[in-house]
């Protein structure tokens, strides 16, 4: 599956742009030319030798801002995902096994957090319970929740209830074996999926928050936080929102080509292909599916 | 004209379905078309009334629960840190709230049910009061994005499911995967750089009671509302191209074509009625986003809108007003998905079955 995902192109452009990410996010904050917080003479100055990517409203260097707002704007989105993954997936399975009560009320409270405007509720949530990144990563990951919820159910309801699990019970497979061959097969590429959808929403969603100066105290700086303050002086600098912005996008789109590869590596794009993108799923899948073949006979 | 889209079909809906429903429940012929309908529309909005109940209970005590938590009080708020100890007890007795939690829980339903939201805790005044002329701010403008989403969303999907697999319909699902990654934040300051700052042509930031005419007031809508709107296109959009694809492949559409009926009757009658489904579903699924969306789209182009206000009245921790925000948002999401159910219901009966 891993091996099939390699082959496809877009698998490698997502993973070269979150390599890119990840090296800002780890060692930007160490290599910033000048302290993100330092107010120079020079506001709003365009971009030069000395500064890069130009000076805001108060002289701080954009680039150092931009490298040192990354860990909280990228980390805490990991941790949204994680943070969803834990509190979606896991009763997401219980829901099959725990008949009844349990499935019937945690439907309804699944039901519900769809049904809540999502942005008022994180804002209301986040600022009310004490306006800090924490509050913010629980808020916006328990809003998620759902998603993995809803996925992580559908995919054990439809391994629980197949025939080939029975058969393979009947014919005497151990239950480590079962997991190993068909459950993990079945449920693991949905939950992978929405993680990376997770990953790419949860940016735009705490980049959100941080515009609104929600989850965070002002000079500390955010991708999110830089973009508001740019708004202030697009008069001045029109291009200034393109730094944040473009490392934003780059993140939501390899996360968004990442799902898609998913999907498409685990034969499950419900979608009408158009193109080649379809048929080289199918091929890489093939070659996988020979090449691997081998071995496990002479395992066998 | 795309606006009508989903009105044509309906007149149609009479002939076509009393046949087959009254051959279906014989009883029911003689008190006549009529009763037979208004039947269908009740029984369509009471079986979506039977999930959202629960919904707006437990969407409702989320909403207490998160004041209860955050240990915010007027107290506070009012008097500050040096208050004296029977000072805090009179006010908190003053607001109610030392009651145990479930009495003032089911205290709160019960006046927010006769339209009371309470007083603010920071100023004193009724919350309904402040947030009546925010109101108007925000559902002009999310009024306006839903139609904006709407009638693009519609004529898109429909051109390109029309070219299918041929280039209008490659750029427009291209286009439309595109703009529905672009946080509206982004899309909202890309729109004030072109048209306010580089173009001239739009204001940039406020709002214009429609009282004052009609182009200023529009001028200060049509920016905000577009970047509010961008994500409900593309979701239509695309919703509505798959929708009407599956359909054209459908034998009924093909035995159309055969019985020598045009393409344009065969759209507008056949394709369409059957392929609407998923575009109007996701459109009451994309309500929520949309009214969430409002509150970063106020405080970019700097109106006074409800969503602005919930997030001050947060940050400053006056809970009635947070709560009051919520609760409204929450009633606005269950009234629109109960009018999208009855949509749907009247286009595709069988739908109704289904649900």
């Amino acid at each position: 599956m891993i091996k099939t995902l390699w082959k496809l192109r877009s698998t490698k452009i997502a993973a070269a742009m979150l390599l890119f990410i990840a090296l800002i996010t780890i060692v930007g904050p160490f290599v910033a030319p000048y302290d993100p917080l330092a107010t120079s003479s020079q506001a709003l100055a365009a971009p030069s030798a000395s500064h890069w990517l130009g000076t805001d409203y108060l002289g701080r260097d954009v680039l150092s801002r931009i490298l040192a707002g990354a860990p909280l704007s990228v980390g805490s989105t990991v941790l949204v995902a994680v943070i969803a993954l834990l509190v979606g997936a896991i009763p997401g399975i219980l829901s099959v096994y725990l008949r009844a009560g349990f499935e019937w009320v945690s439907l309804r409270v699944v039901d519900t957090f769809i049904a809540l405007p999502f942005l008022v509720f994180a804002v209301a949530m986040t600022a009310l319970l004490g306006n800090g990144i924490i509050q913010a990563m629980i808020a916006v990951g328990l809003l998620v929740s759902p998603l993995f919820y809803r996925v992580a159910r559908s995919a054990t309801l439809s391994v629980a209830n197949s025939q080939y699990v029975e058969a393979a019970v009947l014919a005497g497979a151990s239950t480590g074996y079962i997991v190993r061959k068909h459950v993990w097969s079945k449920v693991l590429p949905p939950i992978a999926i929405s993680l990376a959808t997770t990953l790419g929403l949860g940016l735009i969603v705490i980049s959100s928050l941080q515009f609104l100066g929600i989850g965070v105290q002002p000079p500390t700086p955010t991708w999110g936080g830089i973009l508001a303050s740019d708004l202030g002086y697009l008069q001045q600098q029109p291009y200034a929102p393109i730094y944040p912005t473009a490392l934003i996008l780059i993140t939501v789109l390899a996360f968004n080509l990442l799902a898609d590869a998913i999907r498409d590596a685990a034969g499950e794009s419900g979608r009408i292909l158009i193109g080649s993108k379809g048929a080289q799923a199918n091929r890489a899948r093939r070659l996988a599916a020979v090449s691997s073949d081998y071995p496990e006979k002479e395992a066998a | 004209m795309t606006a009508s889209t989903v009105a044509p079909p309906t007149p149609k809906t009479a002939p076509s379905s009393s046949p087959s429903t009254s051959d279906r429940e014989p009883a029911q012929r003689p008190r006549g078309i009529f009763w037979h309908r208004v039947q269908r529309v009740l029984r369509s909005v009471w079986k979506p009334i039977s999930i959202f109940i629960p919904v707006f209970i437990l969407a409702t005590f989320f909403t207490f629960l998160l004041g209860a938590v955050s240990g915010r009080s007027p107290a506070a708020l009012q008097l500050g840190d040096s208050a004296t100890p029977d000072a805090v007890a009179a006010l908190n007795h003053q607001f109610g709230l030392d009651q145990p939690f479930f009495v003032r829980y089911f205290d709160w339903l019960g006046t927010l049910l006769s339209g009371n939201f309470g007083n603010s805790w920071v100023s004193g005044v009724p919350v309904a009061k402040l947030l009546g002329d925010r109101a108007v701010v925000s559902l002009s403008v999310a009024g306006l994005a839903l139609l904006i989403g709407l009638v693009f969303g519609f004529i898109l999907g429909a051109v390109a499911a029309h070219f299918q697999t041929r280039w209008p319909d490659r750029v427009i699902t291209t286009g439309t995967t595109v703009i529905s990654v672009l946080p509206p934040f982004v899309v909202g300051i890309a729109l004030i750089a072109v048209f306010a700052i580089w173009l001239r042509w739009l204001p940039a930031v406020g709002f214009v009671p429609i009282t004052k005419g009609f182009w200023p007031w529009a001028s200060h809508l049509i920016l905000p509302a577009v970047a509010l709107s961008f994500d409900t296109v593309s979701d239509v959009a695309r919703q509505l191209r798959t929708g009407l694809v599956s359909v054209y492949r459908e034998n009924y559409v093909i035995g159309a074509t055969v019985r020598g009926i045009g393409p344009r009757r065969v759209f507008w009658v056949h394709v369409l009625r059957n392929g609407v489904g998923p575009a109007l579903s996701v459109l009451g699924l994309k309500f929520p986003a949309l009214l969430g969306g409002a509150v970063l789209i106020e405080s970019i182009f700097g109106l006074a809108g409800y969503g602005v206000f919930a997030a001050q009245s947060a940050v400053s921790g006056d809970v009635p007003s947070v709560q009051a925000v919520l609760v409204i948002s929450v009633v606005l999401v269950v009234v629109f998905n109960l009018l999208v159910n009855v949509v749907l219901n009247r286009l595709i009966p069988s739908a109704a079955r289904g649900v």
